[in-house]
C-alpha cells in the first residue's frame, strides 16, 4: 500500500503524497480530529452549564 | 432562562477551532518552504563532478552531455547528465557560467519569451514547450537548415533569425536577439532542460517519437 518514496530529493510531504488526494487527506485529518476534542470539550462546559 | 447546550452557536468553540487551523497552517506553511527551498537550491560544481543528483544542477551543467531517460523506478522520463561536452567550443568556469544563465534570464525576460512559449509550467502554449528545448530533437534539422556544425550554434542562429528559419505555420517573431543574448538563451535552455521536473512536460518522448516516426510533432 505505501510506495517507497523515489523523487530525487527527499521529502516528508512527498513521502505522504503517494496518489491523488492522499496528502490533502492526511493534512484534513490532523486539522479536523483536534476540533473533534474541541467539540466534546465545548459540550461539557455547556452541560456543565458554565 | 433555558440553558443552551448547542455547540454550534458557541462562540467559544469556533473561536478555538479558528485559531487551531490558522496556526496549524501558519507552521504547515513555514514547514513546506523550507521543504521547497531544500528542492530548488541549485547545485555546486563539484556536485557535478562527483556526480550527484540534484533537481537544478549548477550552471556548468552546460559544460555535459544532457540526456533524458525514461525511468522505470520514477515511471517518467529523467534528465541524465552525461560526458563533458564543449559549449560553443569551450568550457566554461562556474563564474563565467553562472554569468551567462544570469544574461540568459535576463534576455528571456527581456524578449517575454512566455508570451507564447512554456518555461517550467509558466507561459503559454501558442509555441512549443521550451522545458526540454535542448534535448529536441528538431535541431538536427536545424542544423542542416542552418549549416551550422553543433547544436547550440544552430539555435543562437535561429534566435537571432528565425524569420529565415520557417518550421511551422506560425512563424516566430525577429525579437532583434543579439549573438551574445542569444548564445547565453540557449545556456538558458540547456541548464533548464537538465532540471529534474519530474517528467514534465508529461509525454515528451512520445511526441520525440512520434516526429522521428513522421507524424505529428506536438509535446
Amino acid at each position: 500500500m505505501i510506495e517507497a518514496f523515489t523523487d530525487v530529493n527527499h521529502s516528508f510531504w512527498g513521502m505522504l503524497n503517494q496518489g491523488p488526494l492522499t496528502l490533502t487527506l492526511f493534512l484534513h485529518t490532523v486539522i479536523i480530529l483536534p476540533m473533534i476534542w474541541l467539540y466534546f470539550k465545548e459540550k461539557k462546559r455547556l452541560q456543565k452549564g458554565e | 432562562m433555558a440553558q443552551n447546550h448547542s455547540v454550534w452557536t458557541s462562540i467559544r468553540f469556533w473561536r478555538q477551532s479558528a485559531a487551531w487551523v490558522t496556526g496549524f497552517a501558519v507552521v504547515l506553511l513555514i514547514l513546506l518552504t523550507f521543504d521547497t527551498m531544500g528542492q530548488i537550491t541549485m547545485g555546486t560544481d563539484a556536485d557535478l563532478q562527483k556526480g550527484i543528483t540534484k533537481r537544478v544542477p549548477a550552471p556548468t551543467v552546460i559544460n555535459y552531455h544532457i540526456g533524458y531517460k525514461f525511468s522505470e523506478k520514477r515511471g517518467h522520463e529523467v534528465p541524465v547528465i552525461g560526458k563533458k561536452e564543449p559549449f560553443f567550443g569551450k568550457e566554461w568556469s562556474p563564474k563565467e557560467a553562472a554569468a551567462l544563465l544570469h544574461k540568459g534570464k535576463l534576455t528571456e525576460q527581456a524578449k517575454n519569451c512566455m508570451d507564447c512559449h512554456t518555461l517550467l509550467g509558466n507561459g503559454a502554449y501558442y509555441a512549443p514547450d521550451l522545458t526540454k528545448a535542448w534535448i529536441d530533437p528538431k535541431w538536427k534539422s536545424m542544423m542542416a537548415m542552418t549549416g551550422k556544425k553543433t547544436r547550440e550554434e544552430a539555435m543562437a542562429e535561429f534566435l537571432q533569425h528565425p524569420e529565415r528559419y520557417p518550421t511551422h505555420a506560425r512563424r516566430m517573431p525577429n525579437l532583434k536577439i543579439t549573438p551574445d543574448e542569444a548564445k547565453a538563451l540557449v545556456a538558458f535552455l540547456k541548464h533548464m532542460s537538465s532540471i529534474d521536473t519530474n517528467g514534465f512536460p508529461r509525454g515528451f518522448s512520445k511526441g520525440v517519437k512520434e516526429f522521428e516516426a513522421g507524424g505529428t510533432y506536438a509535446h
